[in-house]
């Protein structure tokens, strides 16, 4: 449907065109489900190579889920992901397992809690050298020393001191650090970073931020970078998809979105972010209530129950489609009209 | 949000003076609150900023006399309505607590009894703590109001903890804490859990709740945009020690503390113009062991020889605002930031 959303001059490395899944409800070996939770609900987005895309909205709204499909953790019950490959585009969804090790090369995860995406039982050295070791790259000295200058690069310096270390014996941010260089030792082409920063403490989630930013210009990444935090977003990334219930409802530059919110639970989500300075009054927030699931959704506007601008149209429609509405700001929504630009 | 936010009236209703509390573990000592001083007026709200391990959560427990068993009060006065609680009996403490000063605590909303109607354990609150009890009659009215004033449907108190949502469960937090009547609320990371648009919404509940009943609030979040908007005056905690206090607006315009300075000029924020945040170095201390002097030296880029050694105290710098650093007078307004 969309096919635009990516800088039109460069091919894009992504190209997700309805991705879904579905999780069954009450279902077990001797009963169909009752119910299907519409997760992540028929999505399209593109990421351009080196563009750093942010998937914002509430818990719940299918973020995570859409990460752990596009480096394959998750299937997809429909759609496909392409990935840029030399001059062809290849399906991630289709991938054979021969393909998988290659596959696994170009794309890469870090997960929100350092605590628990580490092995505790493993030292700084394996848990980096592991994919190496998996692709079968290099000697073992050049696996040490592609290790050790990864662990120079993300600050945890002098590598030696560290390569030896476990988890435990390290805080929070230097765990984060360990999972950073885990993810870009095979220098990958794309890394899926889930909430990487919001268990740290303020004073380290800058640092952590910038480091992301250096690498990815530095091995030339994109990112997907799901946050819940929009200010944070803002920080690290070129463009923001703003996701509710499964759907992307908004999509388009970051400074755009910010300054032009167009969709009316962007402007809801934008309006409720508190702000650091007291002198600041932000607008009211229209909406009322809280997120819910979509289990078995009706087919129209996910949004039409909270929605203040919502029309007896929107009651009997379906789901808007995601359009552009002028300068790749696409809006999925029935009475945002398109600018003529 | 468009609450207007009460008059403080002058004289304070509680005063924090010069507290020490330490945990007495195998390894030692942890210094979780050293010298720490500030003070609460009637119908203020003050919030206490700083990040995870700074201290926030024990200044909480103290104030309300429920430490873990392994604290220790090395020193220091904590004055409710004139009484220092440090000098109180289990049983004055216990007279206090929830009907002047009541809590709501880190996390509370994930505590409810999974087994009990929420409505019966504010009840059994209430139960305990209002003099003369309430009838049965009387109980159900006044969760009823409660559960108005917070944004809940009343016919909700007879339902269970799984019933409600993550906010829902919050805002009966919020009426259990409001049940009897207290002058003070501690709200420790009462939306930290919570997505932002609840968020706002507990908030602007919360401030509202605290103008018509003139009561006073303590904020406590490591969330310094939380903090900016729901209070009067805060207090910024660092390492165990209180680093710098004053009107809200003052600190974050004019932050004087080179960790508030940093701290402020490292919060991305969606408003204003894009900018390059300065990091701020290195990690906090161990509390085990924190370093000698001025306990941020090791991370301070304005650090001189005396920090090293010699602590600094929380010196008055003028207006209300005190500041704890030998050099405050260094640190440049926050729009010019660091260069690196
Ligand atoms: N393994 C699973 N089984 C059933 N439901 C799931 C599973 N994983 C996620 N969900 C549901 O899918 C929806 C989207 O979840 P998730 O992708 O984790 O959202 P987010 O990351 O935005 O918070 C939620 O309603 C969640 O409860
Ligand atoms: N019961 C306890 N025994 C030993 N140390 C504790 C105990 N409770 C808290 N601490 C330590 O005291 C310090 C302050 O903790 P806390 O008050 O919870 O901070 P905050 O609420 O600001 O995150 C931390 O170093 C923490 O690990
Ligand atoms: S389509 Fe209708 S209900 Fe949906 S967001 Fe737009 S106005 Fe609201
Ligand atoms: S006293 Fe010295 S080390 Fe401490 S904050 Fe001030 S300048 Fe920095
Ligand atoms: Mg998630
Ligand atoms: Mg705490």
């Amino acid at each position: 449907m969309t096919d635009v959303q990516a800088p039109a001059s460069t091919r894009p490395l992504i190209k997700v065109e309805g991705l879904e899944k579905l999780f069954p409800i009450g279902s077990s070996r001797f009963r169909a489900p009752d119910a299907y939770v519409h997760a992540v609900d028929g999505i399209d987005f593109e990421i351009a190579p080196g563009e750093s895309l942010g998937l914002v909205g509430e818990s719940g709204c299918g973020k995570s889920t859409t990460g752990r499909m596009l480096v394959r953790l998750m299937e997809p019950t429909a759609g496909s992901i392409l990935l840029q490959d030399g001059e062809e585009m290849l399906d991630i969804a289709a991938i054979e397992k021969r393909d998988m090790l290659r596959f696994r090369r170009r794309v890469q995860m870090i997960f929100q809690d350092p605590f628990e995406s580490l092995n505790p039982r493993r030292t700084v050295y394996d848990t980096v050298a592991e994919p190496l070791t998996v692709q079968r790259v290099g000697s073992v000295l050049e696996r040490e020393m592609r290790v050790a200058k990864l662990l120079d690069l993300v600050g945890l310096s002098p590598a030696d001191t560290f390569m030896f270390r476990y988890p435990h014996e390290l805080s929070g941010g230097q765990r984060q650090r360990v999972a950073i260089a885990r993810a870009l030792v095979l220098d990958p082409s794309f890394v899926v970073a889930d909430e990487p920063t919001s268990m740290l403490d303020v004073s380290i989630r800058i640092s952590i931020m910038d480091l992301m930013l250096s690498l990815a210009e530095e091995f030339g990444v994109s990112y997907l970078y799901i946050t819940h935090d929009l200010a944070v977003a803002r920080y690290m990334c070129d463009r923001i998809a703003v996701m509710y219930l499964g759907k992307i409802v908004e999509i388009t530059d970051t400074e755009e979105l910010l300054a032009n919110p167009l969709h009316p639970y962007t402007k809801a989500l934008l309006s409720a972010v508190p702000v650091p300075d007291p002198a600041y009054k932000r607008p009211d927030v229209l909406i009322k209530g809280g997120i819910a699931k979509a289990i078995n959704p009706p087919p129209v506007c996910r949004f039409v129950d909270r929605c203040p601008m919502a029309t007896d149209f929107c009651r009997t429609h379906d789901h808007p489609d995601l359009e552009d509405k002028g300068n790749r700001h696409f809006v999925a929504c029935h009475l945002v009209e398109s600018s003529a630009g | 949000m468009t609450i207007s936010k009460a008059v403080p009236n002058d004289a304070p209703i509680l005063e924090v003076r010069n507290v020490v509390m330490h945990y007495r573990t195998e390894k030692g000592d942890v210094s979780a609150i050293e010298n720490v001083s500030f003070s609460l007026k009637s119908g203020e709200s003050f919030g206490l900023v700083g990040e995870s391990g700074c201290g926030k959560t024990s200044m909480a427990m103290a104030l309300l006399q429920l430490q873990a068993e392994n604290a220790t009060f090395k020193g220091g006065e904590i004055v409710l309505n004139g009484e220092d609680m440090l000098k109180m009996t289990p049983a004055e403490v216990r007279s206090h607590r929830w009907s002047d000063i009541s809590m709501v605590f880190q996390g509370a909303m994930n505590a409810w009894n999974p087994v009990h109607r929420v409505g019966a354990q504010i009840k059994e609150a209430m139960d305990l703590h209002i003099r003369p009890q309430l009838s049965h009659t009387e109980s159900r009215e006044r969760i009823a109001s409660l559960f108005e004033m917070v944004g809940l449907d009343p016919e909700m108190m007879d339902r269970y903890p799984h019933e409600f949502s993550g906010g829902m469960r919050q805002r009966a937090i919020i009426a259990m804490a409001l049940s009897c009547d207290p002058q003070i609320i501690i709200a420790d990371e009462p939306t930290t859990a919570l997505d932002v648009i609840v968020q706002d919404q507990i908030l602007t509940e919360l401030k509202k709740i605290q103008h018509d009943l003139g009561m006073s609030i303590i904020y406590i979040s490591h969330d310094i945009a939380v903090i900016a908007e729901v209070t009067d005056r805060m207090g910024v905690m660092y390492a165990g020690k209180m680093v710098e206090t004053g009107p809200t607006i003052e600190v974050f315009h004019n932050p004087k503390h080179p960790y508030a300075f940093l701290l402020l000029s490292s919060t991305p924020s969606i408003t204003g113009p894009r900018r390059k945040l300065a990091p701020l170095e290195g990690e906090p201390p161990n509390l085990l062991d924190p370093p000698p002097g001025c306990r941020f030296h090791p991370r301070c880029p304005f650090v001189t020889d005396q920090c090293r050694t010699e602590e600094p105290p929380l010196a008055e710098i003028g207006g209300g605002h005190q500041v704890a650093c030998w050099n405050w007078e260094s640190v440049p307004p926050l729009s010019e930031g660091l260069r690196k």
